[in-house]
């Protein structure tokens, strides 16, 4: 197993409610696993949990079998790569630059990058299709190619596992598409995948497993067959939604404007 | 007394503003009195200044005229100096009004005097026309040359009612200053005048302390400065090798053992001119005595 | 980095120090600058060799420094802006110095160690108050309370000023202003004993500065220790600027303009950009010390006022460059 939390507590004040209250969650090579919920229910917080960000009230943490507190800051960034929501550059590096930074764990602090750091950091970008792109400064970028970047340099550490915190927020259509097809392919290729989304349809259409937080407890974990119908959407999202299904047999999640019915739903 | 004091100052008030309505604002000279105007002079800044009577209560923001005052045996009218006024001993006795440079405007009208004397810079000009307002007679001088002393000597005898002793004082001090300055021997000692040392700082040929080792028959090692005062490098005092090095306040222990300061010649040989006093501050009677103390210093020296 | 660059810049290099060592207060040609260096009884030996030689070292070594400084602070705050002296640190050695000399400390060396002091208080105080917001060196809060704490210490040195009847005091500001007249091999030799560490430590972490310009959560997944980092930086960078301005003054604007300048022909990874910005640096401090003690001859002029008027116009038209 690769990231794997066992019955995680998590407070962030004293007196105030868990945010995470008894979650377990495994995600192991070659597979996609997407955290899905309202606002606020603690997808976020699981991830920090995973990722030995925060304290914990309760439970354990482990990275391949071992406890996340007894991993090296290096070792860790070797194991586990992480695309987070925003990134704001400040200096004007191009893409293969970027990308090279990724291999900072790898590194001496003052060894000059070697053919292997070069040949990875060519490989993550053929990974990311954007090879054509490597000496593009990085403020010239549109939003879905600054997205692809950071999945590169992440691949660039050569990790076993991949975490991505809402990758598609602002992106249109393709580039949506783009991202999780590279995701899926990535996990195909032996990756451990967990993403968090608001996208349930997504998530549905490329996850193997899904799981539902609300207000820090897990409401339901499984494939998105199971996890996804109507009965518990609606009372999760405190919305009324339809479920149907698409012709690869996942669900598709409908929300229902106020007044329709169910009924309406073909 | 008091009353008589606000009276005065009120009467003043109304009279001068009835004249600076009337007239462009800002001039001083028109706030005569319609009483007779006995003493009248124009001061250093170009100000006519117009007394009704000698003056008899004089505040003093500069030290120099401190000095000259009771040079003139006018002790007596000064009722206010600096904290820097320190000679004569008896002008201790004088209440202190604060330091001249950012006059305390405030208590020097609470002394009530009848003249105001202040150093003839850019910000008095502001202090003086606000005394002007408020009635108060404001004289302003430079008192940097020693050209100054019986200039000024004489300016103070003719507002004090007491041109005699400034014309004697004037006369006595032309002679010292005479017999005193040394013809320029040949070759000059030459001088660093090393007025503060963290930077180096030196004076040009616009101070009095140039004025003071020329009379005596040296040379300043940076007179061809214009400027008073300036900052200068180890550099180029090496550069130039000064035979004496002039110190005041702190003295040469300061920097005399540094290593930087090794490469001038003159400090390796320990050849310093130490002085004291305030006569090397400002030109005063005292100066003559002063340039008489420097020139046995250079002779005792002279290479 | 090319070659062809690099011998640029070591020419470039050279260059400023020849330029640093003939001009002066008394300009010497090339020759008797050579003559002076290596002959013990030429003319103007004792000057170029006791002198000229540790001022334009000192100068270079200061510069450098400084760049160092702020290229290390522009990363770490991610703010192209930072400055050494942002942290409070001008303020607090001007408060130092002003306060040795109102209480006639004895010793020459009072005013400098009491500015170095001085400016590590501030930097001390600077980090406490980051720390009150439970934001450990935050940049934000950092900037602010580097401002705050800078004012303060200004507004009790104004007041020293103006209250102390101390002879000198308002002569604090001349020596505040920065100058290399007194340079000396003793004082190079202190500041370098003072200045090796922390330029090394900083040195040898250039690659984590780029992680760190990226952000801490992305510094800290990309597998750098971020609050070390941080904290190593920013003591690195205080005793360095400390170390610099109790050896020659308040110098602005080397750190902000030189690793700007640096950034617009050069890469911004700071491998190869901390070194070359050492180097600039050093070349523009020593020409601008050659400016402060050229223009006003025989008098000195102080090398922070020279920096500024050059920075300036120099920064205005970088800013153009970027925005462009």
């Amino acid at each position: 197993m690769i990231l794997e939390a066992r019955a995680v507590s998590v407070r962030y004040r004293k007196g105030a409610a868990l945010a995470l209250d008894r979650v377990s969650c495994q995600v192991a090579g070659s597979d996609l696993v997407a955290v899905v919920g309202p606002n606020g229910s603690g997808k976020t917080t699981l991830v920090r949990a995973l990722l030995g960000l925060l304290p914990l009230e309760g439970g354990s943490v482990l990275l391949d079998g071992r406890a996340v507190g007894s991993w090296s800051r290096g070792s860790l960034a070797r194991f586990v790569g992480v695309v987070g929501q925003q990134e704001e550059a400040v200096f004007r590096l191009s893409v293969a630059e970027t990308v090279m930074l990724g291999r900072y764990a790898r590194l001496g602090p003052l060894a000059a990058p070697r053919t292997l750091d070069r040949a990875a950091v060519m490989a993550a970008l053929r990974r990311c299709d954007i090879v054509e792109l490597a000496d593009r400064p990085i403020d010239s970028l549109s939003g879905g190619e600054w997205k692809r970047v950071r999945v590169a340099r992440a691949l660039a550490q050569e990790p076993q596992a991949l975490v991505l915190d809402e990758p598609t927020a602002s992106l249109d259509i393709r580039h949506e598409m783009e991202l999780f097809e590279l995701m899926r392919q990535l996990v195909d290729g032996g990756l451990a995948g967990l993403v968090i989304t608001h996208h349930l349809n997504l998530a549905a259409r490329f996850a193997d497993r899904i799981v539902l937080l609300d207000r820090g407890v897990v409401i339901a974990e499984g494939s998105p067959a199971q996890v996804m119908n109507r009965a518990t959407l609606s009372r999760v999202f405190e919305w009324p939604v339809a479920v149907t299904t698409w012709t690869d047999g996942s669900p598709q999640v409908v929300p229902l404007r106020t007044g329709e019915q169910l009924g309406d739903a073909p | 007394m008091i009353i008589s004091g606000i009276q005065r100052r009120n009467f003043g008030r109304i009279l001068t503003s009835i004249f600076l309505v009337a007239g462009a604002g800002g001039s001083a000279c028109r706030s005569a009195p319609k009483t007779d105007v006995r003493i009248s002079l124009v001061d250093d800044a170009g100000d006519t200044v117009r007394l009704a009577a000698p003056a008899r209560r004089v505040v003093s923001l500069i030290p120099a005229t401190t000095e000259l005052l009771f040079a003139l045996g006018q002790d007596s009218v000064v009722i206010g100096r600096t904290s820097y006024c320190d000679h004569p001993a008896a002008a201790s006795a004088v209440p202190d009004l604060g330091d001249g440079i950012k006059p305390n405007i405030e208590a020097v009208i609470a002394s009530r005097p009848d003249l105001v004397i202040l150093y003839n810079s850019g910000q008095n000009a502001a202090v003086a026309s606000r005394l002007r307002e408020l009635g108060v007679a404001a004289l302003r001088v430079n008192t940097d040359a020693l050209s100054s002393v019986p200039r000024v000597a004489r300016m103070l005898g003719k507002l004090t009612g007491n041109e005699r002793a400034a014309d004697s004082l004037a006369a006595v001090f032309d002679t010292a200053l005479a017999s005193a300055t040394r013809p320029p021997a040949d070759p000059r000692p030459r001088v660093l005048l090393l007025v503060w040392e963290q930077p180096p700082m030196t004076v040009g040929r616009g101070s009095f302390l140039n004025e003071l080792v020329e009379r005596a028959g040296g040379e300043n090692l940076f007179a061809d400065v214009p400027a008073s005062s300036g900052v200068v490098s180890i550099e180029a005092v090496a550069a130039r090798n000064p035979d004496l090095i002039f110190t005041t306040a702190e003295g040469p222990s300061a920097f005399a053992t540094r290593p930087e300061w090794q490469v001038v010649p003159a400090v390796r040989g320990k050849r310093f001119l130490h002085v004291t006093g305030s006569e090397f501050n400002r030109p005063s009677p005292r100066s003559p005595m002063a340039i008489r103390e420097l020139t046995a210093k250079l002779n005792g020296r002279r290479p | 980095m090319s070659w062809a660059r690099f011998g640029l810049l070591a020419s470039v290099v050279v260059l400023c120090l020849l330029v640093g060592l003939s001009a002066g207060a008394v300009p010497l040609p090339i020759g008797a600058v050579w003559a002076g260096l290596w002959s013990a009884d030429a003319e103007a030996s004792a000057i170029i060799r006791d002198l000229r030689s540790p001022r334009v070292v000192l100068a270079f070594l200061v510069g450098g420094s400084l760049g160092i400084c702020g290229a290390a602070l522009q990363a770490m705050i991610r703010n192209p802006l930072a400055e050494p002296y942002l942290l409070g640190l001008s303020s607090g050695a001007g408060l130092g110095a002003v306060i040795a000399i109102a209480t006639r400390g004895g010793g020459a060396w009072s005013v400098p160690v009491a500015a170095f002091i001085g400016a590590l208080c501030a930097v001390a105080l600077v980090y406490r108050l980051s720390l009150v917001s439970g934001r450990r060196l935050d940049p934000h809060v950092l900037l602010l309370s580097g401002v705050v704490v800078g004012a303060f210490a200004g507004a009790l040195m104004s007041a020293v000023m103006v209250l102390s009847d101390a002879p000198g005091v308002r002569n604090a500001f001349l020596w505040l202003l920065g100058g290399f007249g007194t340079a000396s091999w003793h004082a190079l030799g202190i500041f370098t004993v003072y200045a090796s560490i922390p330029l090394a430590l900083l040195l040898f972490h250039a690659r984590a500065l780029d992680l760190l310009a990226l952000g801490d959560e992305p510094a800290h997944h990309l597998g750098a220790e971020v609050d070390r980092l941080r904290r190593m930086i920013y003591l690195c960078t205080a005793l360095l600027t400390a170390a610099s301005v109790a050896t020659c003054g308040i110098i602005g604007f080397v750190g902000l303009v030189v690793p700007h300048a640096v950034r617009t022909v050069f890469r911004p990874l700071h491998r190869t950009l901390l070194p070359i910005v050492f180097l600039v640096g050093g070349c523009f401090l020593v020409l601008a010390d050659v400016v402060a003690r050229t223009i006003v001859r025989p008098l000195e002029l102080p090398v922070g006022v020279v920096t500024a008027l050059i920075g300036v116009p120099l920064f205005a038209l970088l800013l153009r460059k970027t925005l462009v």
